[in-house]
């Protein structure tokens, strides 16, 4: 009998396959225009995506803006850090 | 006043010799402050394995506020973020340092003939970066937040912080117009 996960338990293939996010956080400094510009550079958006992702920071101050392994993240958050963004990474916590 | 053109493929620089020489200050301050290109500081030049393997030894969270916000940590978890900074540093601190050394360069010719003039053939790429990496500096000093514009507008004249207010939204207002030119 194959026992079923009730709510709130976590199986091992969801806590293998839970991703990495790397968060971009709100600073008074970093122009609208420019982490836009950032976005559409680093991650290939659409201005509009972009624009909305940006948006995001400004208004709720994170935004998520990759998903990956922690090597890709790692990689993203180097690569905001060298633009001046304030980006961490972290496990997803949503599961 | 100054100005970014695009001009054909490339990018231009309008400045005065004044505003030349500020810039010119800001980003040799700023190289000063990230180590200028002595990557060697990090490492115990006593310590053989740290050479052979060029592996930094002595990389941890710098103190001053402007290098901290520079150079941030990556992980909320201090462990963590001392770990991938020992890794990762000496390259970002280089990619900074190399941006602040090309706007340098570009900047002494109109400095050394005590001229303003056009800078041509700029990277828009690398300036925008050296130009926000500058703001970020400032930034911190002043302890820029959303009301800043305001707190700059009410400063006397002979307030010593003026200028560098000033200075800041400048630079502010610079880099949004090589980036209306890129959007």
């Amino acid at each position: 009998m194959v026992k079923t996960l009730s709510k709130g338990e976590v199986s091992v293939s969801e806590l293998i396959d839970r991703p990495w996010i790397t968060i971009v956080w709100d600073d008074p400094v970093n122009l609208m225009n420019y982490v836009t510009h950032v976005f559409i550079k680093l991650f290939g958006f659409s201005k509009e995506r972009a624009h909305e992702l940006m948006m995001q920071v400004h208004n709720e101050g994170r935004a998520v803006v990759s998903t990956g392994t922690r090597e890709e993240m790692e990689r993203d958050v180097q690569r905001l850090h060298e633009h001046g963004l304030w980006a961490t990474l972290q496990r997803d916590d949503k599961i | 006043m100054s100005n970014f053109e695009k001009v054909g493929d490339g990018y231009s620089l309008d400045l005065t010799l004044d505003e030349a020489q500020i810039l010119i200050n800001l980003v040799e301050q700023l190289l000063e402050l990230l180590g200028e290109g002595d990557f060697f500081h990090h490492y115990d030049s006593n310590d053989p394995l740290a050479q052979l393997l060029a592996m930094p030894s002595e990389i941890v969270t710098p103190d001053d506020p402007v290098l901290l916000r520079l150079l941030p940590n990556a992980y909320a978890d201090p462990e963590a973020a001392s770990d991938f900074r020992r890794y990762t540093e000496p390259q970002l601190r280089g990619a900074k340092q190399k941006n602040l050394r090309l706007v340098r360069e570009q900047l002494t010719v109109l400095v050394d003939e005590n001229l303003g003039g056009v800078i041509e053939d700029l990277d828009s790429d690398i300036w925008l970066k050296a130009i926000n990496d500058l703001r970020i500096a400032l930034s911190i000093r002043l302890e820029i937040n959303e009301t800043s514009f305001e707190t700059f507008e009410l400063l006397p004249d002979e307030d010593p912080q003026k200028p560098v207010y000033a200075v800041y939204f400048w630079l502010g207002w610079l880099q949004e117009n090589l980036l209306e030119l890129l959007l």
